[in-house]
């Protein structure tokens, strides 16, 4: 090798120059779908069903979206998507911290059972079909109009993730604490709530981010919940009926409309806390 | 007097984490083991949502002779096959690139993995957009190239579609793995580089025979991470295609979707025979887990 002393040779300084377009094109490739939808939802109908190659619309407009808003109820989808998203990143939060906190701390019989049960369905999957029962159970206890059922299921899902983060987080801190706070006399729930949770906190923002992602995204179960119920639909499934109803092609414009009103605040949450959702992915699946 | 002060501290100790452990129990029990053995029940009757009729083994000779779910089996291996080929090396390869710390790569590493934050069903139906023959803008760059005379029918043609499915499951899985790979790198030490360096090895070399034997247990954890989940993919496919044209992208998951809850066209929902369906789905999947562990174990050995 000539040169070695120098920090990057010749050779090596266009390698890295390729690789930096390389990246720059994949980069733009991956962000040129949702760019596409952002700008495409203010083009006019008819633009978009004439097509073309142009990113950005001839006229910007608005009515796409006041349209969606007004006639195709997505004031409705949107608050549902809300609700939905913050129900089940508040039963996450509460229901895996604590439990997390249990699992780490205490002994007692069975308890690699049940938390080997707990991780045993984060893998066992059967698919759609468990959403059958679950279904004729909401109906069973009159709960199949409520959103509520949507958020109970959407949280029970992914607990498990959830439950093994905080468990690994609390494991790591020094069990000095729950001790002194026993002595100072702390009852074991108070110890949780006053002492742990506090310290939490990194892991309470991954999982408040993840079970929020959760149940903004989720698809198949609230279709199923509201195959006949419209008003209880989230912006998931709502824009995708939309797709799907008789002459899909017509209403482009407010399909993109609603697509993005789908997207952005996921965006948005992204942009500010990107490292928390990367932190999440993660220490929840491979570590070192 | 001993006894029973002993007993009350036994109980306030016990029953605070019984009650912080209820919750998440309850949903356990209802959410997933209750739907479990539902299933079970079912897998010998004739189910229509309304009346259940026990039919012994008849839902199971059906599917042997399905020719249907079989074929949307194969179409899973396909799809699951086609989305790995592409996704993990590309994968691998920008998080080796990203690693070079060159101009803007958190940016960058921001921007590949913002994908996966989407929901599948809504980037299934945007690149329903992207894909359209006529007014779709890929068609359209693609002709204003001359890369292609002709319109190419992404959704419509049986030869193309599974093309489409798989550029889809690229683009909204791709940060997964780039960041997988990215933080397994992280823990390969520098010196390793460092004296790869001073002996004189290229780039290639480098890659070869440092960065990828380090990377090999992680690499082993997210390939079995990546095949799993590629088996179970069928939601962005339902959005996309609906599984056709004529069953070409039909993976098993979304068969069985349609066998429960009927494809939206009138059928009648089947869901005693959609229960075995999907045992049989779930055992697939779990043979495919338990065969890639096991050469995954006897590579182990070789490379040793």
């Amino acid at each position: 090798m000539r040169e070695t002393h120098a920090v990057y040779s010749t050779g090596t300084k266009t390698l890295r120059a390729l690789a930096w377009i390389f990246i720059l094109i994949l980069s733009i490739m991956m962000v040129f779908p949702v760019i596409y939808i952002i700008f495409g939802s203010f083009k006019a109908n008819a633009e978009l069903l004439v097509g073309g190659s142009n990113i950005l619309p001839k006229k910007f407009i608005v009515s796409n979206y006041t349209q969606a808003w007004e006639q195709a109820n997505f004031a409705r989808y949107t608050l549902n998507s809300v609700i939905l998203a913050v129900g089940v990143m508040v039963i996450s939060l509460l229901t895996s911290t604590m439990t997390g906190y249990v699992f780490s701390r205490k002994d007692f019989p069975f308890k690699k059972i049940l938390y080997g049960t707990f991780i045993a369905f984060m893998f066992i999957n059967v698919g759609s079909v468990s959403l059958r029962p679950l279904f004729e159970l909401a109906v069973k206890i009159k709960m199949n109009t409520s959103l509520l059922s949507v958020i109970f299921i959407s949280a029970g899902g992914g607990q498990a993730t959830y439950i093994f983060l905080a468990k690994g987080f609390v494991d790591s801190l020094p069990r000095e604490l729950d001790e002194a706070a026993t002595i100072d006399g702390c009852t074991f729930f108070k110890t949780y709530y006053a002492v742990i949770a506090p310290l939490l906190k990194p892991v309470i923002a991954t999982i408040a981010l993840l079970s929020f992602r959760q149940g903004w995204n989720e698809y198949i179960l609230p279709l199923v919940f509201t195959m006949t119920n419209d008003s209880m639909r989230p912006l998931t499934v709502g824009v995708n009926m939309l797709k799907n109803a008789g002459d899909g092609t017509a209403a482009w414009n407010i399909m993109f409309a609603g697509a993005t009103i789908a997207i952005v605040p996921m965006l948005v949450v992204y942009c500010c806390f990107s490292r928390f959702f990367m932190g999440g992915m993660t220490t929840g699946a491979v570590k070192g | 007097m001993k006894r029973k002060k002993n007993k009350k501290k036994f109980n306030s100790n016990s029953i605070s984490p019984i009650l912080m452990l209820l919750p998440s129990t309850l949903m356990l029990i209802v959410c997933s083991i209750y739907p479990f053995i539902w299933i079970f029940r079912y897998v010998t009757y004739n189910y229509n949502g309304f009346t259940a009729t026990y039919t012994g083994s008849a839902n199971f000779t059906r599917m042997l002779s399905d020719k249907q779910f079989w074929g949307s089996v194969g179409t899973t291996f396909e799809y699951a096959a086609l989305k790995l080929i592409f996704i993990i090396p590309l994968a691998l390869f920008v998080a080796v690139l990203l690693n070079m710390k060159m101009r803007g790569s958190g940016l960058f590493r921001g921007v590949i993995f913002m994908p996966t934050i989407i929901s599948t069903s809504i980037s299934g139906m945007i690149f329903t957009f992207l894909f359209a023959t006529k007014n779709g803008i890929l068609n359209a760059y693609l002709q204003n190239l001359h890369i292609i005379s002709q319109p190419i029918k992404w959704l419509t043609s049986p030869n193309v579609i599974m093309a489409a499915v798989t550029i889809l499951a690229v683009w909204g899985g791709l940060g997964n793995y780039m960041l997988y790979f990215s933080t397994g790198m992280n823990g390969i030490s520098e010196d390793c580089y460092e004296s790869a360096k001073i002996d004189g090895a290229n780039a290639f070399q480098t890659f070869f025979y440092v960065t990828l034997p380090m990377l090999a247990p992680v690499l082993k954890t997210v390939l079995m991470l990546a095949i799993t989940s590629a088996f179970k993919d069928y939601e962005a496919i339902m959005v996309l295609s609906k599984g056709g044209p004529g069953n070409r992208s039909m993976v098993m998951f979304l068969y069985i979707y349609n066998v429960i809850f009927g494809s939206g066209n009138g059928s009648q929902q089947q869901i005693g025979y959609g229960a075995l369906l999907s045992v049989v789905a779930a055992l697939i999947v779990g043979v495919v887990t338990i065969i890639y562990l096991f050469i995954a174990r006897k590579l182990d050995h070789i490379t040793e």
